[in-house]
């Protein structure tokens, strides 16, 4: 038999003998590679920001979606394999309007959570013969904002399916950079204005272009709800930085 | 029937029945009679026979009279309990009094149980199950002490002691247990009491008292409500409304005495000599 | 006697899997408690199945359910409300409130839309805004929330009188004066208990006991006057700061 480590990364359900699966372990690795996106929790709200690549000139920016409303209290920003994510959204969508639906009320910001991290376990399920429905892990993580009766909350979930409560969290490729300067920052009565600039200041530091409106995108979640910065009020965030 | 006349023949009318059939088979609810749910027993002991019944009349799960009697008055020595429909129990007895009555009056003697019995199955057969009485019948005559019972189709039963009504498994059950020949007026009085006790807990068509008759050869005793342990319990509000609850939509106040004026026209007195 | 006409045709049975099991269940709510109760006796015909069958459950510190039709049906669906509100206390680490409890039951109703439970349910209790609440619901899930709502057997002689006494139907108020929104808990209480004594004089399903459950909001200053009470149980589960009591009194056996 053939003990290397190639031999153990193929099949997604198959532990190497030092306990790894190493297809989530690459998975994870993708999401290094993607854009960055920065979630900041405040006593008002949480703000998420991302950093949107314009690869071309020719590239409309505005058709890069990198946050999403998953319900009218949920917010989530993405970072690796963004296509992959959309499963993920369309699950915690459903989750949540089943829960409206069946309960009267939101759904809290961690059971969300929860629904999307049983999903990103799914993979290489199969019942009875069937082939199973996901082959691979998603290669994308999500910053899940949200305002429940705890309060604001902000969640980081990985391919693994593991989640996290974080009070400021930076995923992507300059993550680690963005990180430390978050940690810097961040502190327990940081205003709502104070978090969206900050946002854009750390987002600043590790893009590699030139932020403007046009190359980040902006959201909050606040009492009255879920909100896609527009681009004026983006600009007048920029202008404030 | 068709023809229209001012002379009403004796006995039942039956001139709505085929409308009434179309009505009910057109799905159209026939009006709910009220039934006597009931627990109705009998029993023979040494000197004679007791008769029990329950109180309690319902119109389908509604209780309609909490204290109705259903021991019924045929001769002075002889009684019927009725179970079923109301009307037909109170009538059927009624009827069947009155003609025992004439009999006694014809013949010169007191009339037996068994002439009563004959009477009220006759009765009953000839309407084929659609007069819905169900009867206990008990008195003492020249014969002695004597025990029936007749369903509604007309069949009677002799025997020494009898239930009848809704409550008949659970007052019988006692019978069963309890029963003996040739038992003392007291006795026997204290077990139709359990019977029909047993009746008015167990069975929700019977309730509220418990009436019972006493009939020997000399003396008939009706003891109404010989047992009431189902007193009404005290309200915990008084429910008394202010003078003026009541709304209204119209007030007209309208003198009620008529004023007449009498002029006398003269003319003699009226001779009330 | 069957007649021999309809025998010479093909004869159709069908299985009834429904019986009605007789009773009756109310619910009133003040402004800072509700009482949710019920007779105790279930019957079948002229039959008495039990003396003793609860109809009212406590779901949680806040919520009380009672239910009345098909006893079977009943229980079951109660067994199946607590299955999901403990699937919700683990999933989302927290009591379902009133109204998602409410909801629940809706949707549980009408996903059997075409073989329904053939119970009439009254949920009672206390919601977050810490006010007293009743939702009534018919047996396939159409509900609304009510002050007060009477069901089962006795509802047609039950529910008049709660109309005349709760919300003051057909009686005018006297000159400058209005009648209270909210009764106090011994009012309500007193009317409770005169309903089902009523009931039990004039209806043949209704008897043999009597079952309040009284559920307290926060600081509800009703507390200790019940605790003093004779005959009243606390069942309150843990440390909410809702409490739950049960009273019972016996009713008329005939």
């Amino acid at each position: 038999m053939f003990l290397t480590r190639s031999e153990y990364d193929r099949g997604v359900n198959t532990f190497s003998p030092e306990g790894r699966l190493f297809q989530v372990e690459y998975a994870i690795e993708a999401i290094k590679l993607g854009s960055t996106a920065i979630g900041i929790r405040t006593p008002e709200g949480v703000v998420l920001a991302v950093e949107k690549r314009v690869q071309s000139p020719l590239l409309e920016a505005s058709s890069i979606e990198k946050i999403m409303e998953i319900d009218g209290h949920l917010g989530c920003a993405m970072s690796g394999l963004t296509a992959d994510a959309r499963t993920m959204i369309d699950h915690a969508r459903v989750t949540a309007q089943n829960h409206r639906f069946t309960f009267d009320e939101a759904i809290k910001v961690e059971s969300a959570t929860q629904a999307v991290c049983d999903l990103a376990l799914r993979f290489g399920e199969s019942v009875h013969d069937e082939e199973a429905m996901m082959s691979r892990p998603f290669g994308v993580a999500l910053l899940i904002a949200g305002i429940d009766e705890i309060g604001p909350q902000l969640y980081h979930t990985d391919p693994s399916g593991t989640f996290t409560r974080y009070d400021a969290k930076a995923i992507g490729s300059g993550s680690e950079a963005a990180q430390s300067e978050l940690q810097d920052k961040w502190h327990k009565q940081i205003t709502l204005k104070e978090a969206q600039v900050l946002t854009l200041r750390v987002l600043k530091q590790v893009m590699e272009e030139k932020l403007d409106q046009h190359n980040v995108q902006l959201a909050q979640v606040t009492p009255t709800g879920f909100e896609i910065l527009d681009e004026t009020k983006l600009q007048e965030v920029i202008e404030a930085m | 029937m068709a023809t229209s006349s001012v002379y009403t023949p004796a006995g039942f009318n039956f001139s709505n029945q085929i409308r009434n059939t179309f009505l009910q088979e057109r799905g159209v609810p026939l009006p709910k009679a009220t039934s006597t749910g009931t627990t109705i027993v009998g029993c023979l002991f040494k000197d004679g026979v007791v008769l029990g019944a329950d109180t309690r009349a319902t119109e389908g799960d509604i209780v309609a009279d909490k204290n109705c009697e259903k021991i019924h008055y045929i001769t002075d020595s002889i009684r019927c309990c009725g179970a079923g429909t109301a009307a037909d129990t109170e009538f059927t007895t009624a009827l069947i009094s009155s003609n025992m009555e004439l009999h006694g009056l014809s013949t010169g003697r007191k009339p037996q149980v068994v002439t009563a019995m004959t009477m009220l199955k006759q009765m009953l057969f000839r309407y084929q199950g659609h007069v819905g009485a169900a009867l206990v019948l008990g008195g003492v005559d020249a014969t002695g002490p004597q025990l029936f019972t007749i369903h509604p189709h007309g069949s009677t039963d002799k025997l020494p002691y009898v239930t009848m009504g809704s409550g008949s498994l659970a007052a019988m059950a006692v019978f069963e247990s309890g029963w003996q020949p040739n038992m003392t007026r007291d006795d026997a009085l204290n077990l139709v009491k359990a019977a029909v006790a047993a009746g008015i807990f167990n069975d929700l068509g019977s309730g509220s008292n418990i009436d019972a008759c006493i009939i020997t050869a000399t003396h008939t005793e009706m003891l109404r409500n010989v047992e009431t342990p189902n007193e009404r319990v005290q309200k915990e509000r008084r429910y008394v409304f202010r003078r003026g609850t009541t709304a209204w939509k119209t007030e007209s106040v309208r003198k009620l005495i008529v004023n007449e004026e009498t002029t006398i026209i003269g003319g003699d007195a009226m001779d009330t000599s | 006697m069957p007649d021999m006409n309809s025998l010479a045709h093909p004869q159709q049975h069908q299985f009834n899997p429904y019986t009605e099991n007789g009773g009756t269940i109310l619910a009133i709510a003040g402004e800072d408690f509700t009482v949710i109760a019920g007779d105790t006796r279930q019957s079948e015909g002229y039959s008495i199945q039990t003396r003793y069958a609860p109809k009212v459950f406590r779901l949680t510190d806040k919520a009380v359910l009672a239910v009345n039709g098909f006893a079977a049906d009943g229980n079951m669906f109660v067994k199946k409300v607590r299955q999901r509100l403990e699937w919700y206390r683990h999933a989302h680490a927290k009591d379902m409130p009133l109204r998602a409890i409410a909801r629940l039951i809706q949707t549980m109703l009408y996903a059997r839309r075409f073989f329904p439970f053939y119970v009439y349910n009254i949920l009672g209790g206390i919601e977050e805004d810490g006010s007293g609440a009743v939702y009534s619901f018919d047996p396939v899930g159409s509900y609304e929330r009510e002050a007060c709502r009477a069901a089962g057997a006795a509802q047609s002689l039950v529910q008049p009188f709660l109309d005349n006494q709760i919300y003051f139907k057909n009686q005018t108020p006297a000159q400058d004066t209005s009648h209270p929104v909210h009764l106090p808990l011994h009012s309500v209480l007193a009317l409770v208990i005169d309903s089902f004594t009523g009931a039990t004089e004039r209806h043949i399903e209704v008897g043999d006991g009597l079952e309040m459950y009284v559920v307290l909001a926060r600081g509800n200053p009703a507390l200790q006057s019940l605790q003093d009470l004779p005959g009243a149980e606390e069942v309150t589960g843990t440390q909410a700061e809702e409490r739950v009591f049960v009273i019972r009194r016996d009713l008329k056996k005939d």
